[in-house]
């Protein structure tokens, strides 16, 4: 079975990240992830997993993603979303 | 049961960047056969430590956290532990993707992923010390 996981990754960076901000930001979302899967930490794991193959699989055979390479759609979104979830918490914190 | 847990969770963390370093040198070889089975090795590693990660997260993690954001340090939690949590989440993705180009054939390019993997990991082992440490501040 072919994957482009390059396209996973870059998914998967991009939902943790959303879904890390939304959880904080609207109970009623952290809710609605914590009904479904007991608690929101377990639903953001299965989500990231899922994402990794599953657009990794439906994209095998793009070579583009959201106007970057494969490549750098992988690693640029990565980087973004290690450092937006940091800040995010920084400034969560001092506002 | 805690305290395999525990055990399970340092010794994975320990063993996704000790194996990424392996990884590293065998990729400076100029041909290894060590290199595809380590990497499944460590993507495997890296799924599994979020087994005891999650059971010490969710069922022993919240009275260390009304600890920490009534003591001295409540950006123990507030940044680090949180940081943390999710960090940790993404480690296995870097990690499969490291593998994932080892067994495409594009093991050049693994290269920078297995050294990403290996910072990250280490910055999760320092930012569970600072949450350690915040329990007691």
């Amino acid at each position: 079975m072919k994957f482009n996981l390059y396209i996973g990754a870059a998914s998967s960076a991009i939902l943790l990240t959303i879904m890390v901000i939304l959880t904080e930001i609207s109970a009623g979302f952290k809710g609605v992830l914590t009904s479904v899967f007991t608690h929101h930490w377990i639903a953001k794991v299965v989500v990231v997993f899922l994402a990794l193959f599953i657009f990794g699989y439906l994209f095998r055979d793009k070579k583009n993603f959201i106007l970057h390479t494969d490549e750098k759609a992988a690693w640029h979104f990565t980087l973004a979303a290690l450092a937006i979830i940091f800040l995010f918490f920084v400034f969560d914190f001092l506002a | 049961m805690r305290d395999l847990a525990l055990y399970a969770h340092i010794l994975l963390g320990l063993a996704v960047i000790v194996l990424s370093v392996w990884i590293l040198f065998e990729l400076n070889k100029k041909s290894s056969k060590m290199v595809r089975p380590l990497a499944a090795v460590t993507a495997l590693a890296s799924w599994l430590l979020l087994i005891p990660a999650g059971y010490f997260y969710i069922l022993f993690y919240p009275a260390t956290k009304t600890l920490i954001k009534a003591g001295a340090w409540p950006w123990a939690h507030a940044i680090f532990m949180e940081t943390k949590e999710h960090w940790g989440i993404f480690l296995p993705v870097i990690v499969t993707v490291a593998a994932w180009l080892v067994y495409t054939n594009r093991a050049e390019a693994s290269r920078k992923w297995w050294k990403l993997a290996i910072i990250v990991a280490i910055l999760i082992a320092v930012m569970g010390r600072i949450v350690v440490m915040g329990a007691t501040a």
